[in-house]
């Protein structure tokens, strides 16, 4: 432990966020006395709104009602303003698109401490001492807007350690990250923890975040639970592989992509019905370009793309944000509308885990929630040609093994699906054919 | 100098792990004097050759100091819009001055009339005037950031400077997302059909843009924003380019207050016959100094 007393503590606590019924934590009790923990839970289990709890964003930021008592640090967190509370506890956030608050790495990192109206020299020193232990002093000078996910990530924590807290609380971390990243970030975790700094995690993935001596709390519907073992991640896949001779529904010749230079040079490709292809590879290797050039958005630098004037999905990274319509079944009929179809829906949003969320705003859903529910929305106009950007980004394992098993059925019912994803694990469970990207070129085979 | 890229503490060791190190350009408050300057004696003066000089301090700025600042040609093109739109006009609308170059028929409405030469030359000087005014501004648009001019806002600004910074972010992102959602919505079958139809991309763009600015919020919030005093801390240092800037712009506004009040500046006006300019050696050489931190970079 850090020192004598626990990181917090958690009284019968129970809080509803502003305008909802169901509480998002419910009757909770826990304490929390080990340099490290792990909450772990599906999405929506409450997991977030505890961690925001222990730096105060809940209630302060977030308003709401809350009932119980909470402690961190000797404190009554309940009646601490957030600024208080974050000069000894630190938060890292799921997105590493919206938590960087400047436009670069010196001053994001520094942002914290000039809140605490630290004189500027010793703003300098806590900066480099940040970069440094975190091994990105040579992100130093760049722009944030020029970082890839795991580098806004560890930039995040650098910003946070900058402060010398006592903990360190982080959502999901990794969930948006390719290995690579979380890796990286996994490694500098340790670090931290090396530092006498106590580490508080919401994960999915606990395997990617492993730490040593980590206690994992189990979080259900708000409420703290037995562990349970987690859900085999694997799916097994109960379909066979496509006929060779299958209908081809695009295909490439000699093809580059990038915006205005070259980024992918994928050659000839093809994709026929029944067949899902995947494109692997870290993050920022063209995969996305690669897709927005299949689905028409781009124009080939070199070669050609041709395409059947089939019906075609295409689920952008950051899904949630194409919904706008009140409720998730009205999304859900807008795609049908659009496309002219009227198959029944139910049986989609049963599939992805969505039944009882039908009537609901997409947008007061969890993230993972949310996620599901744009690949319904996109999934609702039975395409026979499905593009998918990073489909699992911030998937709960249940959400990966319903992912894994709608797109079996798609393939089986004769559609053709490109996936391209930096999870080598979901592209060897799911593919009939793996490329992946080495040196700005596709290669067939398998990720190292 | 300043303006060279990879200056700051740091930036050669970057450039040297191979890291793309962009440069941060001039102190925002040495290049804001020094853009003071430069308008105070444009407008403070008629005479067209100090307004020249001034231009060509400007543009000279402006070139040395572009490094990654690609994109130039379409905010020049605009300037050189304003300017012979400005010429046109007067010569067309003036009919003042003794020399007539041509003389348009009386029942064109406002242009008909004698066209003069006076009216031409002073068409020119307001444009000149115009030129150096707004490329000293866009000095000071491309070589600082938004943030980091937000960010050398005065003790009791600060915290606004830090909101308006981390504001700025959110534009370019809320451009992306536009451009993503209308993609995603038109693999939904989503076709622009009128202007309601818009609305399947402009409410998820706009609520998304809000979500973004609430995790902003919520982010500056957990880093402890809004807690009373708040010190600021800059990441470039002040560097020689920034004291030879600062310089200049004092010693050019020195010149220029002398020159006023010492009426050692006489003005140029062309009607009703042009003279040659009087060339007052003080704002000769305000705009000397004005041209200096280019000269030097």
């Amino acid at each position: 432990m850090t020192d004598a007393g626990a990181i917090a503590s958690l009284e019968r606590f129970s809080y509803w966020y502003p305008g909802t019924e169901r509480p998002a934590v419910d009757d909770v009790t826990l304490t929390l006395d080990h340099d490290a923990v792990i909450l772990a839970g599906d999405s929506g289990s409450g997991k977030t709104t505890v961690l925001r709890t222990l730096n105060g964003l809940v209630p302060h930021f977030h308003g709401g009602r809350a009932r119980g008592h909470v402690t961190v640090l000797g404190r009554d967190a309940l009646r601490t303003p957030t600024r208080t509370l974050a000069r000894a506890v630190g938060m890292v956030f799921q997105e590493p698109e919206t938590q960087l608050v400047l436009a670069r790495v010196a001053a994001d990192v520094a942002f914290g401490l000039e809140n605490q109206a630290v004189p500027a020299p010793m703003i300098r020193e806590r900066v480099a001492g940040a970069l440094h232990a975190l091994a990105i002093g040579h992100l130093r000078d760049r722009r944030v807007a020029t970082l890839s996910g795991g580098e806004r990530q560890r930039v995040a924590l650098a910003g946070v350690l900058a402060l010398a807290p006592r903990a360190i609380v982080l959502d999901e971390p990794s969930s948006q990250l390719d290995p690579a990243g979380a890796r990286a970030l996994a490694d500098a975790l340790a670090g931290c923890l090396d530092r006498g700094i106590a580490l508080v995690l919401a994960e999915h993935h606990p395997e990617r975040m492993r730490m040593r001596g980590a206690v994992t709390l189990q979080l259900a519907n708000g409420r703290l639970t037995a562990p349970t073992p987690p859900p085999r991640r694997g799916h097994r896949r109960c379909r066979q592989p496509p006929a060779d001779h299958g209908e081809v529904l695009w295909s490439t010749d000699g093809l580059t992509v990038g915006h205005r230079d070259p980024v992918l040079e994928t050659g000839r490709l093809h994709g026929v019905r029944g067949e899902v292809l995947a494109c692997t590879g870290p993050n920022g290797s063209g995969k996305t370009t690669l897709l927005r050039t299949l689905a028409g958005f781009l124009s080939p630098l070199t070669g050609s793309v041709e395409r059947r004037p089939v019906r075609a999905a295409y689920l952008p990274q950051d899904p949630g944000a194409l919904l706008h319509l009140p409720t998730l079944r009205a999304e859900l009929l807008q795609t049908q509308r659009w496309l002219g179809r009227s198959a029944p829906l139910r049986p989609l949003l049963d599939e992805l885990g969505l039944g009882g969320l039908g009537d609901r705003d997409p947008r007061d859903c969890s993230v993972g929630e949310r996620q599901r529910a744009a690949l319904a929305a996109v999934l609702a106009g039975e395409p026979e040609l499905i593009l998918l950007d990073e489909p699992t980004r911030g998937m709960d394992a249940w959400a990966r093994g319903a992912l894994g098993r709608v797109i079996d059925r798609l393939a089986t019912g004769g559609a053709a699906i490109v996936v391209a994803t930096s999870d080598a694990e979901l592209a060897d469970e799911l593919a009939d054919r793996l490329l992946v990207v080495r040196s700005g070129r596709l290669e067939a085979g398998r990720p190292a | 100098m300043a303006l060279r890229p990879g200056q700051g503490p740091s930036g050669s060791a970057a450039a040297a792990q191979g890291a793309v190190t962009e440069q941060t350009g001039p102190d925002p408050r040495a290049l804001g004097a020094w853009v003071a300057a430069v308008v105070l004696v444009v407008l403070g003066s008629d005479d067209p050759v100090v307004r020249v000089l001034a231009l060509a301090a400007a543009l000279l700025l402006l070139a040395r100091g572009r490094g990654r600042h690609a994109g130039l040609r379409r905010p020049l093109v605009l300037v050189g819009a304003a300017a012979a739109g400005t010429i046109v006009l007067n010569t067309l609308l003036s009919h003042t001055g003794a020399d007539v170059v041509v003389s348009l028929p009386g029942w064109l409405p406002g242009v008909g009339g004698p066209l003069t030469a006076e009216a031409l030359l002073f068409g020119i000087d307001i444009a000149l005037g115009l030129s150096a005014c707004l490329v000293a501004a866009l000095t000071l648009a491309r070589l600082v950031e938004p943030e980091a001019l937000a960010g050398a806002l005065p003790g009791p600004l600060r915290h606004t400077g830090a909101a308006l910074g981390a504001a700025l972010t959110l534009a370019p992102r809320l451009a992306q997302g536009v451009t993503a959602i209308r993609e995603a919505q038109a693999m939904r079958g989503w076709r622009p059909r009128g202007l309601r139809s818009w609305a399947a991309v402009v409410v998820p763009a706009v609520l998304t843009a809000i979500e973004g600015s609430l995790q902003l919020a919520e982010a500056m919030e957990a880093r402890g924003y809004g807690a009373g005093r708040r010190s600021a801390y800059r990441e470039r240092h002040w560097g020689v380019g920034d004291t030879v800037l600062g310089c200049c712009a004092v010693l050019a506004l020195g010149l220029f207050a002398a020159a006023a009040l010492t009426g050692g500046n006489p003005g140029w006006y062309p009607y009703p016959t042009p003279t040659a300019p009087a060339a007052s050696p003080l704002l000769l050489a305000a705009c000397a100094v004005l041209v200096l931190p280019a000269a030097a970079a």
